[in-house]
C-alpha cells in the first residue's frame, strides 16, 4: 500500500477528491480494474467483472460531475454488489447451478437505488450459494478467500463483499445478513460491516433466505463510509412488505461528535464469557475496546441478555423453516444442482414442524422483548462480533461450517441495528471485531459510536499483506 | 428400531416424501439431532400454559357430560 494508491482511499476522501475534480472517476474505476485483474485470481472475490460497462459508467460520472452536477457522495465512486442483489441486464446467479444465466430485466431495489446515487458497479461478488451454502468447492464459482491470509475463511456469506473491500477491490460492497452475514466477513475481513433495522433498506430484487431474519447492508473500509452508504439505501419501498416508513436522518451529521459523553453503553459479559467463551486474544481486544470508549465519555453498565443459545436456537428453527419454504419445489425437483452445504443446510428445514414454528414465534417475541427491557437505559450494546479470528479454510467442518456460534443472530432475531469494525489483530496478523447494536432505527448512535472507536485507534491504518 | 431419533428421522423423511441423495442421510440425521435439541431448548419453561389467555384445559378421558 502507499498513500498515494486511490484504490485504498475510503469512500469519502475519494468522494471529496472527485466533487473537488482533483480525481477522476474514470481513473479511480481504471486503477480498482487493473488490481482486479492482478488478484481476483488469487482471492476469488467476484464472480463477474463489469469491465467495459464500468468504464463506460465512469466516464458518465465524469462528464456529469464536469459539467456541476454532482450527485452526492457516491457519484464516481466503484462499487461491488453481492450476487444475490438482481442487476438488470446482468447475470445474478446466487452461486449456484440452478441459475447459471440468469438474468434479471430490473434492478434490485438497493442496486437502482446506488445507481442513482451515481455509483460506478465494479462487478458481482461472491457469495456463498444462495446465501447459506457455506464455503464450498462444489459450486460453480470458487470460494473466496481472506485477504489477510488466503488459507483462512473470509466468512460468508457476502464473502466477496469482505474479500473485496479488505483487498481493495472496490470501495464499497453491498451484502446480506440472515445470521451474521454482512457482520461476520466483516469481522474476519477486518472492516466496518452494518446490518441495519430491519425494515431499514429494502430487500426487493434481493434473492431471499428467510423472510422475516433477511438484511441488505453495506461492508465498507470505515465506519463513515458505512454512513455514506445507508444514507444512499435507506428508504421506503412499497414492494418489500417488510420495509418501513420511517424518518431517515442524516448519518454523517452524527459522526461530528468525537466524543461520547452521555453515551449509555452495556457489556453484555455472559454471552461472551460464559455461553460461548470468546478466545483469549479476543477477549483482550474486547476489554481494551471498552476501555477507549469509556475514555471517550460513554458509561459503561454489565448488562445481562438471555442465553445465547437460546437466541441461536430460536433463529435457526425460523431460518430454516422459512428458508425450506422458498427452496422446497427446487429442493425436491433438482437436488443435485445444488452444493452438498447449501441442499443439506435447507433440506434440514423441512423437518422443523408446524408446531415448531409456531413456538419458534412465541420465543422470538419473548426474547424481542426481554432484550429491548435490558436495553432500557442504554443507548448501544457492546460484545465481540465473532468468539475467534478467521480459521482456516482446511479447518472447516462440513456441515456447520465453523460450529463455535456466534454473537450476531439475537439481533437478527430483534431486527435491532448492528455493526462490527476492527477492534485489533491476533498474534498471527488476523482481524479482531466489536460489535455495536442499538435501538431499532438508530443507526446513527451505532455509527457515532464505531466511527468514535475507529477514529481513536489505530486499526485502519493496517491494510491486508498483498503483493 | 423403536422410538429412538433415528427411527424418528426415517419415519419424518418419509412422511415428508423427501427423496435424500446418497450420503444425505448421515448428515441430515446429525442435523435433525441437533435441530430437535433446539425445539427442546427453545419450548423449554415456556409452554403455552404460558399465555393463560390462549388455553384451554382438557378434561380427564371419560370425565365431563356423560
Amino acid at each position: 500500500m502507499t498513500d498515494t494508491d486511490p484504490c485504498f482511499l475510503s469512500v469519502a476522501a475519494a468522494a471529496t477528491l472527485i466533487a473537488t475534480k482533483q480525481l477522476s472517476p474514470v481513473e479511480l474505476t481504471r486503477a480498482y480494474l487493473n488490481r482486479i485483474e492482478r488478484l481476483n485470481g488469487t482471492l476469488h472475490a467476484y464472480v463477474r467483472v463489469l469491465h467495459d460497462e464500468a468504464l463506460a459508467t465512469a466516464r458518465g460520472a465524469e462528464a456529469e460531475i464536469m459539467a456541476g452536477n454532482h450527485r452526492g457522495p457516491l457519484h464516481g465512486i466503484p462499487i461491488g454488489l453481492k450476487d444475490i442483489y438482481d442487476t438488470a441486464g446482468v447475470a445474478t446467479e446466487g452461486g449456484s447451478k440452478l441459475c447459471l444465466g440468469r438474468t434479471p430485466t430490473k434492478d434490485a431495489n438497493v442496486s437502482r437505488l446506488l445507481k442513482e446515487a451515481g455509483a460506478v458497479l465494479l462487478g458481482k461478488l461472491t457469495t456463498w450459494e444462495f446465501a447459506i451454502g457455506g464455503t464450498a468447492f462444489d459450486t460453480p464459482f470458487p470460494p473466496a478467500r481472506n485477504p489477510w491470509n488466503i488459507e483462512h475463511d473470509p466468512a460468508g456469506s457476502s464473502s466477496g463483499s469482505g474479500a473485496a473491500v479488505a483487498a481493495g477491490l472496490c470501495a464499497m460492497a453491498m451484502g446480506s445478513d440472515t445470521g451474521g452475514s454482512i457482520r461476520w466477513p466483516a469481522a474476519w475481513c477486518g472492516l466496518a460491516g452494518l446490518k441495519p433495522t430491519y425494515g431499514r433498506v429494502s430487500r426487493a430484487g434481493i434473492m431471499p433466505l428467510s423472510f422475516s431474519l433477511d438484511h441488505a447492508g453495506p461492508l465498507t473500509w470505515t465506519v463513515e463510509d458505512a454512513a455514506i452508504a445507508l444514507q444512499a439505501i435507506a428508504a421506503h419501498d412499497p414492494s418489500d412488505p417488510a420495509s418501513a416508513n420511517h424518518p431517515i436522518p442524516d448519518y454523517r451529521a452524527a459522526l461530528v461528535a468525537s466524543d461520547l459523553k452521555g453515551v449509555r453503553l452495556g457489556v453484555a459479559h455472559a454471552m461472551f464469557e460464559r455461553d460461548c467463551v470468546a478466545s483469549e486474544e479476543m477477549l483482550a481486544a474486547f476489554n481494551k475496546s471498552v476501555d477507549v470508549l469509556r475514555e471517550l465519555g460513554a458509561s459503561i453498565a454489565d448488562i445481562e441478555l438471555p442465553p445465547l443459545a437460546l437466541y441461536n436456537a430460536t433463529a435457526f428453527l425460523i431460518a430454516r423453516g422459512e428458508g425450506f419454504a422458498i427452496h422446497e419445489k427446487t429442493l425436491r425437483e433438482r437436488p443435485q444442482d445444488y452444493g452438498a452445504l447449501a441442499r443439506d443446510r435447507l433440506t434440514i428445514g423441512a423437518y422443523v414442524r408446524a408446531s415448531d414454528m409456531v413456538q419458534a414465534t412465541r420465543r422470538r417475541l419473548m426474547l424481542v422483548e426481554a432484550t429491548a427491557a435490558t436495553m432500557r437505559g442504554l443507548d448501544a450494546i457492546l460484545l465481540p462480533t465473532a468468539p475467534d479470528p478467521a480459521p482456516r479454510l482446511a479447518d472447516l467442518a462440513p456441515y456447520f461450517g465453523n460450529q463455535r456460534p456466534t454473537y450476531m443472530r439475537p439481533f437478527n432475531l430483534t431486527g435491532q441495528p448492528a455493526l462490527s469494525v476492527c477492534n485489533g489483530f491476533d498474534k498471527a496478523g488476523l482481524p479482531l471485531s466489536l460489535q455495536i447494536v442499538g435501538r431499532c432505527f438508530d443507526e446513527a448512535m451505532v455509527l457515532r459510536i464505531g466511527n468514535a472507536y475507529e477514529r481513536a485507534t489505530p486499526w485502519r491504518e493496517r491494510r491486508p499483506p498483498l503483493s | 428400531m423403536g422410538d429412538t431419533i433415528e427411527a424418528r428421522f426415517v419415519a419424518e423423511t418419509e412422511l415428508l416424501g423427501l427423496e435424500l441423495l446418497p450420503g444425505q442421510e448421515e448428515t441430515l440425521l446429525a442435523a435433525y439431532t441437533a435441530l430437535r435439541e433446539m425445539v427442546e431448548r427453545v419450548g423449554a419453561d415456556y409452554p403455552f400454559e404460558a399465555e393463560p389467555a390462549h388455553v384451554f384445559v382438557p378434561t380427564p378421558s371419560g370425565g365431563g357430560r356423560g
